[in-house]
Order: structure tokens, then C-alpha cells, then sequence
């Protein structure tokens, strides 16, 4: 019997997603006896047009890591869907932005403006931009146009399940790929997490959460066995999934949310908000606007990975 | 009193996100104060009249 | 004049696509490198605290 074809691939990414399944060590050759691996532009010589010719829902699960932000991005991300039986958006960027979605407080022009333009590492006198085509001697070059929004796999064609994490661990994957061998993955939409909270799943001791000053992680030496929301560190713990094994927490450094928000929170940042707000002490005028200005940088804070998936989306854009 | 710390936070994260300060309101209005809410949504009604439907030509959409 | 498309390039970190020109020998006229993606790091980076860079620009790359 023919083995189960597998593809991965990515867009708006950095590779960690990729990364991490190799980070599986050994049992990457478990995975590689368990499925034919199709397409996986960082291990494997596969081009777009050899997906091109795969029949439709041939290949059985598609790993999708990076989030939707050029015309390239969108047009594998549907062909991609075309092709699988299974999608799985994976990874943070492509379940809900990850970072590349901070680049939904800017636009396009905005981004070309600081990267083309106003950098002081950059070397452009001709003041060069990308086109979407160049005429050049021998004929013509193409290039994706890229969007003003970044989007979560999601907001672009029909996703069964997620893999969320900046990068998700390795045990995640793991069970990602043991459910889907043994024909048991659970009911489409579901979340490969924990379906607590990263504050559920913490074992740091736990008072009383009042606090009267919000501290920059570098201001202190925080107590690596108390919560870190209590001694005034902002930690995006309680509006975020659990499920990864706290590894910023036993590095001593706040959770910024990378699994996204946890079942029955429909936007995280919203819900920080509200966390925030609620723990601090301190009722009268005074008060309100120290909290307010020791909160630097809120949206970027509450929103650290998941821009695209808030209710806004992005930044405000003006009609041009 | 959380709300009176969470609409100032929530304020700030949504001029980040270039909402106007004036579209978020807080006032403390009782039950027997009927003419004071009453003035209090004329007025906020005629200020987001002013400002315009709220647009965001993104989400979801390729602007 | 003949073109031939590799794209994507494939195991490096990154996206590419290389055109290659053929002239009427079938010899290489000329050959172009695209990089086909963009971020914008340099962008959003601005106006974030700068605690949280580390934990932002290793993000650039994750290999």
C-alpha cells in the first residue's frame, strides 16, 4: 500500500517551524518511514510545479507554517489546499500571525518607505523598490506583490487543524504526527494544545495577584519561583493556550502569548486588557495614569503574536 | 473600579491601533439621573457622527 | 528568448527563484536571483520596547 504523502511548507517564516520537526532528531526517520515527503522546500528538491501536477487531495497532510502576506504567499498557500486532504495551519504565524502580523501596524507603502528608503544600513541611491515586473535585456521578471495586511492561514482557505507555538515544541509535533498515523486526529478545528491556560499549566507559586508597579523585565531580577504577573512583570499567561512546556517561564521571562488565546477568548489582547487592569491596585486618578504609562507599548504587547487574529486585525488603514 | 483602569489601558492599546480616543466613552451615570444619560448619548452620538463609520480596509481583505 | 524557472530555490533558510535566459545556442545569456519575500522587521520593530528586541528579531530566522 502506497505510504501517506506529507508536505510542509512555508511562507512569511523564519524556518523555525521547519527547524522543529527536524528538531524531532531520530524520529524524523520514523516520520520519513511513516509518509512519502512530497514537497519541503527546506529538506527536499521540490518545486511548485512538480505540486502543480499532483492530483487534487493527493497529498494526505500538509503542514503549513508562515503567515499569508504576498500574492506568492496566497496562491500556494490555495493550491497547497487543493492538493491535501489535511491542512494544518503550523506554528504561531500561520494560526494567528505570528511576529511577521506586526507588520499590521504599518502598511506596504510604509514598510517600503523605512526598508527602501530611510534605513541608515541600506545602500539605495537609486532609490530602487520591488516591482511586480521588471523589464530587464533578456526579457521579463516577475515578483509577488506583497499585501498591505498580513493574514493567518486561516483567513485564506479552510484549515482542519492547529499547531500553534513560536515554534511548537517537538512533543506537540510529535502527537501531531502519532494521532495522524494512527488515523485518530480529533474533530476538524481543533487546537494540537493544551486546552488550559499557560497560568493553569504554571507551576510558579501563586498569591494574591495585586500589584502597585508594572516592571520592564530588565528593571528587576525577577523570583524565579514566584509568578511573574505578581511581582508587576507583565506575562501574557492568563489570556494564553497552554501546551508548551513553559519554556520562557524556566527561562525566567514573561510568556508573550505565542500560543494564542485559550479556549473561550476571542481576542487576546483584549482579554490582557482586562487581566491588566484588573490586578493593579490603585482606584483613584493618579494611579489610573501611572499604570497606564508604565503599560509600554500595550498592542504590541498583548498582540505580540497574534495581530492578525485580534478582532481588529491591523492597524487602522487609510484609503489612499 | 476595574473598569475605571481597564477603559484608560484599553484606550492607549486602541490609539496604537489608530481608533480615535473619542469613539470610547466612560462615564459613571446612576439610575435616577435620566436627563444626564440622556445628554450623554446625544452628545456621544453627534461626536461619532462627526467622526465618520469607523473603516478598516484590512482584515481579511488585501488592501 | 528561453526561460527557465527554479522555484523555488530549496534547502536553504529563505525564498528564492532563479530565471536563467537561454539564448538561441542554448547557452546562458543571463541568469537572475529573486527574493520574493519581505517583512519588514525594520519596520515594526520601531516603537517596541527595546527589552523585546531579542525576542522579536530572532524571529528573522529561525535556523
Amino acid at each position: 500500500m502506497a505510504k501517506p504523502k506529507l508536505a510542509l511548507y512555508w511562507a512569511a517564516s523564519c524556518g523555525g517551524c521547519d527547524v522543529a520537526v527536524l528538531d524531532t532528531n531520530e524520529k524524523i526517520l520514523d516520520i520519513a518511514n511513516l509518509a512519502d515527503i512530497v514537497f519541503w522546500p527546506i529538506a527536499v528538491d521540490f518545486k511548485y510545479h512538480h505540486v502543480r501536477a499532483m492530483e487534487d487531495k493527493s497529498i494526505d497532510l500538509c503542514l503549513f507554517n508562515g503567515a499569508i502576506r504576498s500574492t506568492e504567499q496566497e496562491e500556494i498557500a490555495r493550491l497547497l489546499r487543493d492538493k491535501s486532504k489535511v491542512m494544518v495551519a503550523f506554528g504561531a504565524c500561520a494560526c494567528f500571525g505570528g511576529i511577521p502580523a506586526l507588520a499590521n501596524f504599518a502598511n506596504r507603502e510604509e514598510i517600503f518607505q523605512t526598508v527602501y528608503h530611510e534605513l541608515p544600513s541600506n545602500s539605495n541611491d537609486s532609490g530602487t523598490t520591488p516591482l511586480t515586473k521588471t523589464e530587464v535585456a533578456e526579457g521579463e521578471l516577475e515578483l509577488p506583490e506583497l499585501f498591505d495586511t498580513v493574514l493567518t492561514l486561516e483567513q485564506v482557505v479552510p484549515v482542519e487543524y492547529f499547531v500553534p507555538g513560536c515554534p511548537p515544541p517537538v512533543d506537540l509535533i510529535l502527537k501531531l504526527v502519532d494521532l495522524f498515523a494512527s488515523g485518530q486526529l480529533p474533530a476538524v478545528g481543533s487546537v494540537i494544545a493544551s486546552d488550559k491556560t499557560l497560568c493553569d499549566e504554571c507551576e510558579r507559586i501563586k498569591e494574591e495577584k495585586k500589584i502597585t508597579k508594572l516592571y520592564r523585565p530588565h528593571e528587576i531580577i525577577p523570583d524565579p519561583n514566584k509568578c511573574l504577573l505578581e511581582q508587576g512583570i507583565i506575562c501574557c499567561g492568563p489570556a494564553t493556550r497552554g501546551g508548551c512546556g513553559l519554556r520562557c517561564i524556566e527561562a525566567n521571562m514573561p510568556c508573550r502569548g505565542c500560543f494564542g488565546p485559550p479556549p473561550g477568548v476571542t481576542d487576546q489582547g483584549a482579554k490582557l486588557v482586562s487581566a491588566i487592569a484588573s490586578i493593579y491596585q490603585g482606584d483613584n486618578e493618579d494611579d489610573i495614569k501611572r499604570m497606564v504609562e508604565e503599560m509600554v507599548d500595550p498592542a504590541g504587547t498583548f498582540y505580540r503574536f497574534g495581530l492578525a487574529d485580534s478582532m481588529m486585525k491591523r492597524k487602522r488603514l487609510h484609503k489612499r | 473600579m476595574k473598569t475605571a483602569r481597564r477603559i484608560p489601558l484599553l484606550k492607549k492599546m486602541l490609539a496604537q491601533l489608530g481608533i480615535e480616543d473619542e469613539r470610547v466613552r466612560l462615564d459613571w451615570v446612576s439610575a435616577s439621573e435620566g436627563d444626564r444619560f440622556a445628554r450623554i448619548v446625544n452628545e456621544m452620538t453627534e461626536q461619532i457622527r462627526q467622526l465618520g463609520p469607523f473603516s478598516n480596509n484590512g482584515g481579511g481583505e488585501n488592501g | 528568448m528561453e526561460k527557465i524557472s527554479i522555484d523555488p530555490i530549496t534547502r536553504l533558510e529563505g525564498h528564492g527563484k532563479i530565471e536563467i535566459f537561454l539564448n538561441g545556442d542554448g547557452d546562458v545569456e543571463n541568469a537572475y536571483l529573486q527574493i520574493p519575500e519581505l517583512r519588514g522587521f525594520e519596520r515594526f520593530c520601531e516603537g517596541r520596547p527595546v527589552e523585546e528586541l531579542p525576542r522579536i528579531v530572532t524571529r528573522l530566522c529561525g535556523v
